[in-house]
């Protein structure tokens, strides 16, 4: 078995990078895959506590890359799922700590017996990014309709496009506010694609819910209910090479918004006959 | 009455699909990082853009009328390579005659320009030379980058002119070729 190293990067910290390697890793393990969640983010690790193991943590990727125990032994089992396991970051050091050849390898060795390799990413261009990027031949750059946060994802896409390694990258839109995109007060979907020129993986909506879900370390597509949820699984589908149609998020949800929608429709169509 | 007005305009807003309003932040957040990225993308500033699109415009309403205020000028990335993608919505071609009088007014202003530093040309390329090493002294590497990068573009735009020209109009485009690499620098 020869698995996929994909790794989730977004330039601009903040913006959903950590939220999305739980959850499309959980999505991908719920749907049979083995798979393996690397936390490169030395010094200020979190995916353990979005997976709520971090108590279970014994040792980490330091450890393994100094050789004070095997990579197997770093490898913590999720508390539901025995298909996805976590290589987590060491707290206590930097990311000089590890370096590109070393994260290449420990990559090179996990896809022998996984079907996908996630490595979360660190904020940033610097070093630790460069590690993050080291092994992996698939890329998805995480970001949210936000000025600043466009800006860094089209510098980690002049960064990824230019390595030859790196074989797709695709952009998912995290955090995606309905109800501003209708008034006009944040960008849409397509303003995005358009600025980015990158195709899309994922749309994934502004949802109360992930605070609760991180508060709980369970991550967000455990609940069926959850719209986020739903969207994150849908994105696990399209990496499987599913075709799945992206959310209709637009779509008011009371009574009153559907009649509107319902007459906006309606009038486009007359309007398209006349 | 202006009840009637205000209620009818309530009931139609509610249907009608999204208009462009003043404010709309978006719109604006749109603009400013298309020429955020831009700039980004190619390290170019915002000046030298301007100036590259005021001269494409000048080339380009000789041959055609076009809406200069929705020229759209953009750089983007595909793969590794950045593509210079221009969006001219043209109002309508222009007919040779048109295309003749321009012509023949360009070549007019170019001669009475041509006429006061005809034999100053190649003392202008030097002049020119060592203001760009002058800008160099300065310090800040960018600033050489950008001003290479602009009479590069400068002087792509102005060569690629006055090809065209030559096949409609015969003498005058010789000289105007020197004219025309060196006004933009000299101005």
């Amino acid at each position: 078995m020869s698995g996929r190293v994909i790794v989730i990067t977004s330039g601009k910290g903040g913006v959903g990078k950590t939220t999305t390697s739980a959850n499309i890793g959980t999505a991908l393990a719920k749907a049979g895959n083995k798979v393996v969640l690397i936390d490169t983010d030395i010094g200020l690790r979190n995916l353990d506590l979005l997976l709520g193991l971090e108590n279970r943590i014994v040792y980490t990727i330091v450890d393994v890359v100094e050789e004070r125990c095997k990579l197997k032994q770093a490898l913590v089992k999720d508390k539901k799922n025995p298909n996805l396991s976590l290589l987590a970051a060491a707290q206590t050091r930097d990311k000089s700590a590890v370096t590109q050849e070393q994260l290449k390898e420990i990559c090179e060795t996990l896809k022998k017996d996984n079907d996908f390799i996630l490595v979360d990413c660190p904020a940033g261009i610097e070093q630790g990014f460069q590690n993050a990027i080291a092994g992996a031949s698939e890329a998805i750059v995480v970001t949210t309709p936000e000025m600043s946060a466009i800006r860094d994802a089209d510098r980690i896409i002049g960064l990824l496009s230019a390595r030859e390694e790196i074989e797709s990258y695709k952009l998912l839109l995290n955090r995606v506010r309905p109800n501003l995109i209708a008034s006009n007060d944040m960008m849409s979907v397509e303003d995005v694609v358009e600025l980015l020129a990158c195709d899309l993986i994922g749309i994934i909506p502004e949802d109360t819910g992930i605070i609760s879900s991180t508060n709980k370390g369970d991550p967000i597509v455990n609940d069926e209910k959850s719209l986020a949820g739903q969207a994150y699984r849908n994105v696990a589908r399209r990496i499987m090479g599913e075709e799945v149609e992206f959310l209709n998020l637009e779509e008011d949800k009371n009574f009153f918004g559907k009649i509107k929608n319902f007459f906006e429709k309606t009038i486009k169509d007359i309007k398209a006959k006349i | 009455m202006s009840f009637f007005t205000s209620f009818y305009n309530k009931v139609f807003s509610f249907f009608k699909p999204q208009e462009v309003s003043d404010n709309n932040v978006k719109e604006v957040a749109r603009s400013r990082l298309k020429l955020v990225l831009m700039q980004d993308r190619t390290n170019l500033t915002p000046k030298i853009l301007e100036q590259m699109r005021g001269e494409l415009v000048d080339l380009l309403s000789k041959y055609v009328e076009l809406d200069k205020n929705l020229l759209e000028l953009n750089f983007e990335q595909e793969g590794d390579q950045v593509a210079l993608m221009l969006s001219i919505p043209v109002i309508r071609a222009k007919d040779e005659k048109e295309i003749e009088e321009a012509l023949k007014k360009d070549a007019l202003l170019k001669g009475i320009k041509l006429a006061e530093d005809e034999d100053d040309a190649d003392a202008a390329t030097e002049e020119n030379e060592s203001v760009d090493t002058a800008e160099g002294a300065d310090g800040d590497e960018n600033c050489i980058e950008d001003s290479e990068t602009s009479e590069e573009a400068a002087q792509d735009d102005s060569q690629s002119a006055p090809a065209e020209e030559e096949n409609s109009s015969g003498e005058n485009s010789g000289g105007s070729v020197n004219e025309e690499n060196n006004t933009p620098e000299t101005v």
